[in-house]
């Protein structure tokens, strides 16, 4: 498996309105401008209703701006068809989000060995590797259970595993650690931080823990849909 | 593949899924009942047609309406290549057994040695090979329409008939044309003969076989004043040298031939009729296959309500599988494969219920369910295409919410 190539992500003047039916429509981002180089560790803060999760919605081409424009390796995404986005998200973006949606209706394995069938990995090969991420996040002897049967944190945990399962380029991960004590959080972030490092991923973490904001090394701040600030340094 | 889903499925969402099996079933049972008892009529009144020992039929308008019959069967004798022609007239008639009590029965008036050669192999077996009647041409009877001549009183009784009243030759019954035991003749039994079974109903297996001139004069359709028809019958029944049998336009020659002399009468071959009896049947056929439709129909949209709703219960999952990018075919494809199997139990079931069904009526079913039950035959390939129909039809089903599925907007479905 060669796993997802590295992309830059820019967002240009990018709002993005939900309408909600009766007139009442909300401004989830107001004009956002942002370039991710590859590689690089962000952290994303800022209060419930800011627009994170919409923005990393964006970033991980699962919705379309409103207005303005997402980029990646400088072609914008707008004019790709779903299909090509599909595969884009498929093979180059990792995903952890925020409720782990998993399937509840396939085993823990089967969930992390989902995006792997989708991309054609042999059988053998997804199980083994859909085992191996499990023990990394700690769920070895669990593979078979459902989602109703883990706790919210081992639930998270396989939302990890199934979101590196394709090695992808881009990990997106809202509040990855949230449902965690703080012995799991460091395991996860520390696993994260490996495959970022190994692969020279750019891993963005939207989080309210300062442990978690501490591995990034960039820090945007977000405010009623805007970014407000956009710190360096450890 | 789990696809119905083991856990945190709501209960009512498994009874829609039964209830539009259900729906189905009854859809696809309608049509297996109605054409495989359809089908097996009209094949059996074409094989009866088939097995027949003659191949021209002469009919006329109105009831017992060919007239003239014993001259008629004298000038379509005089042409060469016709072997047989044997007038049948068909009359409800009363029979009073000793206890006085009147059994409703039907009364065949056949000239003997015209009669015998125009059953086909499988009746001929159950009649004895010369017709006990007494006089085999019945012109000494008849004798020249005077119907002065001696008459027969001989008559042969079907085996049910004679069965269920213990009749057997040498008896002597009593016939008459009402229900009024003052006018009845006295005939000798000469001879019983079989009934092929499931062919004729309750009142058609009491069957009598009697010398036609015996029959008109008692029915009074022989002569004299006030009888509409002289020397009436219902049809004449013509058989033709093998060579003529099996050449069509020798055959139509024939006809025509026949045409001639009674230019009024329908003079049809049974090629012809077995032509009008398949022509009547894929008319029938087609009728119900547009009632089974309306079924059909409902079930189909009911399957299509269905799905939607379901993709409706299932937006969080179809909108994480889309999330994660797989592709727009396996998203279709088990929303396409959950209506397939649906749309597949139904039809199975329905299926089976219809063959079931029929089974049934043609066990415990009575009368003509029963009979008509008895002769339905079940085509492997029109059930198959039946099932094969509602299997495409519900990927039409199923497709409808296939779209919706991947229309779900994911900012959406991912709240
Ligand atoms: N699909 C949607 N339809 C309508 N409104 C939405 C939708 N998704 C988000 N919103 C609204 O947009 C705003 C931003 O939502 P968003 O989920 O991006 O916030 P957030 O910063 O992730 O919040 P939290 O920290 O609570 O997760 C909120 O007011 C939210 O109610
Ligand atoms: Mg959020």
């Amino acid at each position: 498996m060669t796993g997802g190539v590295v992309p830059t992500v820019e967002l240009r003047g990018v709002e993005r309105t939900y309408e909600s039916g009766e007139a009442d429509e909300v401004r989830a981002l107001r004009g956002v401008d942002l370039s991710l180089p590859p590689g690089e560790v962000v952290s994303i803060e800022g209060p419930s209703g800011c627009g994170k999760t919409s923005l990393l919605n964006l970033l991980g081409l699962l919705d379309a701006p409103t207005r303005g424009e997402v980029r990646w390796d400088g072609r914008s995404v707008g004019g790709r068809t779903d299909r090509e986005r599909a595969r884009l998200r498929l093979e180059r973006v990792g995903f952890i989000f925020q409720r782990f949606y998993l399937l509840p209706t396939l085993t823990a394995r089967e969930n992390v060995e989902l995006p792997m069938r989708a991309l054609g990995t042999p059988r053998a090969d997804r199980q083994a590797r859909a085992s191996a991420l499990l023990a990394e996040v700690g769920l070895a002897g669990r593979e078979r259970a459902f989602p109703h049967q883990l706790s919210g944190g081992e639930e998270q945990r396989v939302a990890v595993a199934r979101a590196l399962a394709n090695q992808p380029g881009l990990l997106l991960a809202d509040e990855p650690t949230g449902e965690l004590d703080s012995e799991n959080t460091e395991a996860i972030l520390a696993l994260l931080g490996r495959v970022q490092e190994e692969r020279k991923a750019t891993l963005v973490l939207v989080t309210h823990n300062p442990a978690v904001a501490g591995r990034a090394r960039r820090h945007l701040t977000m405010r009623d849909g805007r970014v407000v600030g956009d710190a360096r340094g450890a | 593949m789990r696809l119905w889903g083991g856990h945190g499925r709501l209960r009512h969402q498994r009874l829609q899924t039964i209830l539009t099996v259900a729906a189905l079933a009854t859809a696809v049972a309608l049509p297996v009942v109605l054409l495989s008892v359809g089908g097996g009529v009209s094949q059996h009144e074409l094989n009866d047609l088939e097995n027949a020992g003659y191949q021209i039929v002469i009919s006329a308008a109105g009831l017992h309406g060919v007239a003239n019959a014993h001259a008629l069967t004298d000038r379509i004798l005089a042409i060469p290549s016709v072997t047989a022609a044997s007038p049948v007239l068909s009359v409800a008639i009363d029979v009073f057994l000793g206890s006085g009590a009147a059994v409703p029965s039907l009364a065949e008036g056949v000239i003997p040695d015209q009669f015998t050669p125009t059953l086909g192999p499988t009746e001929s077996g159950l009649f004895p090979a010369h017709l006990p009647l007494g006089d085999p041409t019945d012109e000494l009877h008849y004798a020249n329409g005077t119907y002065a001549g001696p008459a027969n009183y001989s008559i042969l009784v079907s085996s049910p008939f004679a069965q269920a009243y213990s009749l057997s030759v040498g008896q002597s019954v009593k016939l008459a044309p009402t229900a009024n035991d003052s006018q009845a003749v006295a005939y000798n039994i000469t001879g019983i003969f079989g009934v092929p079974l499931g062919t004729l109903g309750e009142v058609g297996a009491f069957a009598l076989l009697l010398p036609l001139s015996d029959l008109q004069v008692m029915t009074g359709y022989a002569h004299g004043p006030g009888v509409p028809v002289p020397d009436a019958a219902d049809t004449l029944e013509v058989a033709v040298t093998g060579a003529v049998a099996t050449n069509p336009t020798a055959l139509n020659q024939v006809r025509n031939e026949i045409a001639a002399l009674v230019p009024y009468y329908g003079v049809s071959t049974l090629s012809q009729e077995a032509e009008q009896l398949q022509t009547a049947a894929s008319v029938l056929t087609g009728f119900y296959l547009a009632l089974s439709s309306v079924g059909l129909t409902v079930g189909l949209v009911f399957l299509a309500l269905v799905m939607m709703r379901r993709v409706e219960s299932d937006r969080r999952s179809i909108g994480v599988r889309r999330a994660l990018g797989l592709p727009a075919r396996s998203i279709v494809g088990r929303v396409l494969l959950q209506s397939v199997v649906v749309a597949g139990l139904g039809a199975v079931i329905g299926v089976v219920a219809g063959i079931l069904l029929v089974e049934g009526l043609a066990t415990w079913a009575t009368g003509a369910v029963q009979e008509a039950a008895q002769l339905a035959i079940f085509v492997p390939l029109t059930l198959a295409e039946l099932t094969g129909a509602v299997l495409v039809l519900s990927l039409l089903a199923g497709g409808s919410a296939a779209r919706a599925a991947l229309r779900l907007d994911l900012a959406e479905a991912l709240r």
